[in-house]
């Protein structure tokens, strides 16, 4: 009888990580079958030679290239402002945070965690109306406000990876610097984040994916059609998903559905972009770490 | 308790409590321990024993629901005055865990960590203090010809005199072990007991150990301690053969613990 539950355990618990890949491969054969034949110079730059494109000497109409520019940038910029941040607060809520204090600011990240991203867009989009109710008038929505909300949208996972990377390390790891005549501060950077560096990577890693691929907060927020290159931090921006978003709901033609399809390759493959480049990070990282 | 006389203690502890939250880990406990030698804290789990030993290097200072009473002396100050440098404080006293705990680098980077993070630049210094700390810690004869290879190839025995090496390379006056060789095969065991002897020479020694076989070995003199009490403190060789308290001689005999 336990021998029958044990084979049912197993093999339904194999069955249950088989789905992964059967999820993933389908996946990628459907996005592949629909958007590899329209990746073309034309899917980039529509009509407009490359070079200029590039450039930005010359407007790129109903193509990619402003989108990539603009995700890469808003995820570069989110990026920039979080990471930081959300190290930091790691740092703090692991190492430094008194226990009652701790308790009221875990709950307030896992609050922001839990922060559905339209809200998050909707606070942007409320923030600017009541700047233009005061004191600036001018403002409007941007890829510095799309970036900023960003940057809040990925800041609990960045928190969280890092408190819970330095706090997994062995009870006596942490004791290690003190024990040594190290003040805190050496011990944090010089033993603590290294050791834990690798998992907190992970988190920038998972955390910049979640930001390339946000579409409801740079709804709100900045994100437009047909923005062009983006013009500086206070300028309108084009955005892969949303780009992907925008030609499923509103296409006119099955080239143009198909396009979407391209498109969200397109986004597949910066995201592992960016993957592999924080991968590469991370290894040198840590053969940093290994040699002095 | 009978009085034992220490003529030239390093540390001395006056009616010290320890609390964690509301409750009292030790109370109120006298003890002195003699310069250049090895003293062996024993009792049951719990007893307080590991408590007591991060008393004289503060470390129960990061448990932030912790209060010290009473004080220790190091060399006649109290180190729970406010004035203490408690980074320093830790350089005096350094502690050698239960778990060895390298760093991922190499042996030579292991021994010289502290001190570079400390700000220490100079590489005669370092090479000097790898060569001292190795051959204090019996490890350099095992380990000279590959100092620059990672720590991490060491064996269990091996790592722990690193520790102790790395501890070492600091210079302090005292050095606290937590039960030090309770991860390690008889073999390494072996090994790291007979370098605590060495060490004596040069270092304070206290050390917390659940083996009573091992503070029978090690060390010069002993103290029982049961429920955060210090029931006996004597010469290692009277408390084993000759315990004047019931409690001890119970401990001791395996009657419980």
């Amino acid at each position: 009888m336990s021998r029958l539950l044990d084979i049912c355990v197993y093999s339904w618990s194999w069955l249950a990580t088989i789905k992964i890949f059967l999820v993933i491969g389908c996946l990628l054969w459907f996005l592949l079958s629909r958007g590899l034949p329209t990746l073309s110079k034309e899917l980039f730059f529509g009509d407009a030679p490359v070079l200029q494109a590039i450039f930005g000497q010359v407007r790129v109409w109903d193509a990619l290239w402003p989108a990539c520019v603009g995700t890469l940038l808003l995820v570069l910029l989110a990026g920039l402002i979080a990471v930081p941040l959300g190290i930091a607060s790691g740092i703090y809520l692991a190492c430094y945070a008194s226990s009652p204090f701790k308790r009221i600011l875990s709950m307030s990240v896992e609050l922001l965690a839990g922060t559905p991203s339209i809200v998050m867009g909707l606070f942007g989009f409320a923030l600017i109306l009541f700047l233009r109710d005061t004191f600036l008038p001018e403002a409007n929505t941007s890829l510095l406000l799309a970036s900023l909300c960003l940057a809040l949208l990925i800041l609990p996972y960045l928190i969280f990876t890092t408190q819970v990377a330095l706090e997994s390390l062995a009870d006596e790891y942490q004791l290690i610097g003190p024990s040594l005549g190290l003040t805190q501060v050496q011990t944090v950077f010089h033993i603590l984040l290294p050791a834990a560096g690798r998992s907190i990577l992970g988190g920038v890693v998972l955390a910049i994916g979640r930001a390339a691929e946000d579409t409801a907060v740079i709804m709100l927020t900045g994100v437009i059609a047909n923005a062009g290159l983006p013009h500086g931090l206070f300028g309108k921006f084009e955005a892969l998903p949303f780009r992907i978003y925008y030609l499923a709901a509103e296409y006119q033609s099955p080239a143009e559905l198909n396009s979407a399809y391209g498109t969200a390759l397109v986004l597949l493959a910066l995201t592992g972009l960016l993957y592999s480049g924080a991968f590469a990070l991370h290894k040198t990282l840590e053969w940093q770490w290994n040699q002095h | 308790m009978s009085a034992f006389k220490i003529d030239n203690p390093v540390i001395e502890v006056e009616n010290l409590r320890f609390y964690y939250g509301d409750s009292r880990a030790i109370h109120g406990v006298d003890i002195a321990f003699p310069e250049k030698q090895v003293t062996a804290l024993i009792g049951p789990s719990g007893c307080g024993k590991s408590t007591l030993l991060r008393c004289f290097n503060r470390m129960n200072d990061l448990i932030d629901i912790s209060r010290v009473e009473g004080k220790v002396l190091l060399d006649g100050e109290n180190i729970y005055d406010k004035s203490t440098d408690i980074i320093e404080l830790r350089r005096q006293v350094g502690m050698v865990f239960q778990k060895s705990n390298p760093f991922p680098k190499s042996i030579y980077e292991n021994v010289i960590y502290g001190l570079r993070i400390a700000g220490e630049k100079d590489k005669k210094l370092f090479e000097e203090r790898v060569e001292t700390s190795l051959k204090g810690a019996a490890l350099w004869d095992e380990v000279k010809d590959r100092l620059h290879e990672s720590a991490l190839g060491l064996s269990g025995g091996q790592m722990q005199r690193l520790c102790i090496a790395r501890a070492i390379a600091v210079n302090p006056k005292v050095i606290l072990m937590d039960e030090p060789c309770s991860a390690l095969d008889p073999k390494s065991t072996a090994r790291v007991e007979e370098l605590i002897g060495e060490l004596r020479e040069n270092f304070t020694i206290i050390i917390v150990t659940h083996n009573m076989q091992q503070a029978a070995r090690v060390s010069d003199n002993t103290a029982f301690l049961f429920e955060g009490n210090l029931i006996e403190y004597g010469l290692t060789d009277q408390l084993f053969v000759k315990p004047q308290n019931k409690q001890t001689e119970d401990y001791i005999t395996g009657r419980f613990g």
